[in-house]
């Protein structure tokens, strides 16, 4: 007999966080400088990704 | 980025305080327009699935890859095949881009799917490794073509051909490997075919050092 490890739940992304067709939220966050970036105007009318990592090195 | 908050959030993802992925932050990438709208987003059922940057690039803005850094060639009579990841390098996990691309000589065609019984359609396969998951292929849509006298009805591709295949490394401390990456077509023109084509490619990938605490 073998175990299965737990399965993960589902997680429909869909429903969590800024829909697809929707604008993306103002962002301002500080850079690795201390200066504030504001998201969209960096884009300056360009697209963009936006990537969540896990760490830098991974 | 780790506090109460992203707990409160993870919970709002449905993971279980009790589970042992409590607390892992899920990678992912949304991806905005040039108004700032979201066209897609892009996170997977496994915390530890993540793309590469220039897949990203490629598969989400058609951006044209310049970093081939495996790219190997290979071909037949009337039709040269490469192929080529997005990273020379994999991590565990991540998922890399197979791209393999045909450039067919001008008045050939090879067949595309669905097609008649007894023709070849163009196919790409990645022979198995262990740990290696291996997605669907992905095609463009072939076009109909007509053969005079024949009453069948044929797709087939012209020209140049991108197929794009999604593989990853799941398996830990792997080592490097090299991929057997096989297209088989067959080239014909209105007239006459040439024999089947088998065209096997070999594809090295070299597996980046894990960060021991980040290697679940």
């Amino acid at each position: 007999m073998t175990t299965q490890p737990p399965s993960l739940p589902v997680i429909d992304f869909d429903t969590i966080g800024p829909a697809v067709g929707t604008r993306f939220p103002d962002v301002r966050l500080p850079d690795q400088r201390g200066q504030t970036v504001d998201l969209h105007a960096a884009r300056a009318g360009r697209s963009a990704l936006i990537v969540f990592y896990r760490s830098a090195d991974w | 980025l780790f506090n109460e908050r992203v707990y409160e959030q993870h919970a709002a993802y449905g993971v279980n305080p009790q589970d042992r992925h409590w607390g892992t932050p899920y990678p992912g990438t949304f991806l905005l327009d040039e108004h700032g709208t979201v066209m897609e987003k892009r996170f997977y059922q496994s915390y530890r699935e993540r793309e590469t940057g220039a897949g990203l690039l490629v598969d989400g803005f058609h951006a044209e890859s310049s970093i081939h850094d495996s790219e190997v060639r290979s071909g037949s009579d009337g039709v040269s095949v490469r192929a080529w990841l997005d990273s020379g390098t994999y991590r565990y996990f991540q998922r890399l881009r197979l791209s393999v691309e045909l450039t067919i000589e001008p008045r050939l065609h090879v067949y595309g799917s669905p097609i008649p019984e007894g023709y070849i359609p163009l196919s790409v396969e990645v022979a198995p490794i262990e740990g290696l998951v291996v997605g669907s292929p992905e095609l463009p849509e072939p076009h109909p073509f007509q053969i005079d006298g024949l009453d069948e009805q044929f797709v087939v591709y012209e020209g140049s051909v991108l197929i794009t295949v999604p593989v990853t490394f799941a398996k830990r401390d792997a080592g490097d490997q090299v991929m057997h990456v096989t297209a088989r077509y067959q080239a014909c023109s209105t007239t006459d075919c040439l024999m089947p084509a088998s065209v096997t490619l070999e594809l090295p990938v070299r597996a980046e050092a894990q960060v021991a605490s980040a290697a679940q």
